[in-house]
């Protein structure tokens, strides 16, 4: 590995990117470099390669790392998230709709069976986190409705 | 041969199965709770999926969070581990319905085995030996007496609606019989409201003698012969070994032969193991696991053989790549499995590991997903490590396994390497002489 260079214009950049499209993490990677910038909760973490002791770190305050976003919404199961209730009909919800609690914003299918996901509090959605069709794990946010 | 495995368990085991799908050029599907986020297992999966919160009820025993894991990554079989789903016949016929191949035994054979009754009964039809008993109710003590005869003593009086050691009674000899008959029936009234008993052979000092068995989709059944687990503390397998010190090799043909029979006259695919109970030269059969075992490395490091890759490929439809007389046995295994757990008082001992160094050397393998930094969750079983070390002959192994516990750092937890380094200085088990009684025994005796 050549010697690394802090690359501050790049990590501005990265930051600022981090910022406006309200992701939590990107991680940039070249032949002879790796830099993650985190926005989490957890605070900065840089890692140069598989870090072996920062994960158990990071377990203890898991429930938190795990909840990003106040008004985040969190996947309730392993599926494929739909955000409209068949193919070429209109989405559920869109960026800047209010929605009531209990509405439906959007399914998840899991084992052929459409689960109808609720919205868990009124408000405005104001990011959708997945997109139509993608599989989504247990506890991945799906959207934020602030 | 599969393209991707979907590895439905955790811990060193979910890691065991990971490596051999690696070696077969197999990518893998890890599943997780979110208690492991950061296990191993995880982290060395090509793929992995979060299926739900820590208890395992509602991740790791999740069948439809694990069909739909499979789905979303497009696995093409899925291998159910050890323990949680392993032997759920629902399982194995959820997984197979939606198009992905369980890397196991057929559901039938799962909830035929998975019934003790239903078991010992198939046990007698394929010919495998069982304990032999009153095969139903004793009415009276004449009854009594003509089955003790029959039977031959010492016998167990058993309360039929029985469980934890009520309505249990031992008659030495006949002139017992009468005293142990009466007060088992009293007592299984007392406790059950029922006093049908039954009678079966007492075994006083039996070893716990299994035999591996590896078959394919096509009747191609063969043994991979013994595995000596007597050591174990209330029902919990601490410390195997293969071959058995207790069996020659005639004793082990024998057996093999009435085991990879039974397998036959069954149809069975896949890896299992058939538990016997041995006193005085003979087997009675306990149960039979239709899975892989824990236990399993020992067979490996005696036979050479990869019982893992080999129960992919017979789940994959391939044929068995080898014939009963391929299979030689090569030297002496023992396995250490090492539990978060106090060494004294054997509670469970959860948390983060601050220091962990694996021994290493000539015939020592570790199986472990522990690293340092690591914290071991509180929602799962203990079982962190297992050590197993191979030897040309017994006492090869015994020393080489002496150094390797000595070598073996787990710090910031307690763990059972002190209880193993206290089994092997003890001369009992240096001369092999000790059946499934002495381990709890000489755990008492080391206390007090």
């Amino acid at each position: 590995m050549s010697k690394f260079d802090i690359d501050e214009a790049l990590i501005r950049k990265l930051a600022k990117l981090l910022k406006e499209t309200g992701l939590t993490e990107i991680e940039f990677e070249t032949d002879d470099a790796r830099i993650r910038v985190n926005a989490g909760a957890t605070g900065p973490m840089v890692a140069a390669a598989p870090a072996l002791a920062a994960p158990a770190a990071a377990a203890a305050v898991a429930p938190a790392a795990d909840a990003p976003a106040a008004g985040s919404v969190s996947s309730p199961m392993v599926g494929t998230a739909y955000l409209s209730p068949e193919p070429n009909a209109a989405a559920f919800v869109k960026v800047g709709d209010r929605v009531a609690k209990g509405q439906t914003i959007l399914i998840i299918e899991a084992m052929k069976v459409m689960n109808p996901i609720p919205a868990p509090h009124a408000g405005t959605v104001t990011q959708i986190l997945v997109q139509d069709g993608q599989p989504v794990e247990f506890g991945e946010p799906l959207m934020v409705i602030a | 041969m599969f393209e991707k495995i979907l590895i439905a368990n955790r811990g060193e085991i979910a890691l065991r199965i990971h490596r051999a799908c690696r070696e077969m050029g197999i990518r893998t599907v890890a599943v997780h709770s979110v208690a492991d986020a950061d296990a191993m297992h995880v982290r060395l999966a090509d793929e992995s999926v979060c299926i739900g919160p820590a208890p395992s009820r509602e991740s790791y025993l999740n069948m439809p969070a694990i069909i739909s894991a499979a789905t979303i990554t497009g696995a093409d079989a899925i291998h159910p581990g050890i323990g949680f789903l392993s032997e759920n016949a629902r399982f194995a016929a959820m997984v197979e319905e939606h198009g992905f191949t369980f890397i196991g035994p057929a559901p039938d054979h799962l909830s035929l085995m998975g019934d003790k009754v239903q078991a010992k009964d198939a046990a007698v039809r394929f010919g495998i030996p069982v304990v032999p008993g009153s095969d139903g109710e004793v009415k009276d003590e004449a009854d009594a007496k003509r089955w003790g005869k029959k039977i031959g003593y010492p016998v167990l009086i058993k309360a039929a609606a029985g469980g934890g050691g009520k309505g249990m009674r031992i008659a030495n000899d006949e002139s017992e019989l009468s005293q142990a008959w009466s007060m088992a029936r009293s007592e299984a009234m007392k406790s059950f409201g029922n006093d049908t008993v039954y009678m079966e052979k007492y075994l006083s000092h039996p070893r716990h003698i299994e035999i591996q068995i590896l078959a394919d989709n096509h009747g191609n059944v063969v043994h991979l012969g013994e595995r000596d687990c007597s050591l174990q503390r209330r029902h919990q397998k601490l410390v195997e070994e293969a071959p058995s010190p207790a069996l020659n090799g005639k004793q082990r043909a024998e057996i093999g032969e009435v085991a990879t029979g039974a397998m036959r006259k069954m149809g069975y695919r896949s890896v299992g193991t058939i538990e016997f109970l041995f006193q005085d030269g003979e087997f009675y059969f306990i149960e039979m696991n239709t899975r892989l075992q824990v236990e399993h490395p020992v067979t490996e490091m005696i036979t050479g053989i990869d019982l893992v890759r080999e129960q992919i490929r017979v789940a994959s439809g391939a044929p068995l790549g080898m014939t009963q007389a391929d299979i030689t046995f090569n030297g002496h295994a023992i396995e250490c499995r090492i539990n978060a757990e106090d060494p004294e008082t054997f509670a469970p001992s959860p948390g983060r590991v601050t220091e962990y160094h694996a021994p290493g050397g000539l015939g020592v393998r570790v199986d472990s997903a522990l690293y340092g930094g690591y914290r071991v969750p509180s929602h799962y079983d203990s079982l962190v490590a297992k050590l197993i070390v191979h030897g040309r002959s017994r006492n090869e192994c015994m020393m080489r396994l002496r150094r390797a516990l000595e070598e073996m750092v787990i710090n910031g937890i307690h763990t059972s390497i002190p209880v193993h380094r206290r089994i092997m200085g003890a001369a009992d088990f240096l001369n092999g002489s000790y059946d499934i009684r002495w381990l709890e025994k000489f755990v008492a005796e080391q206390q007090g």
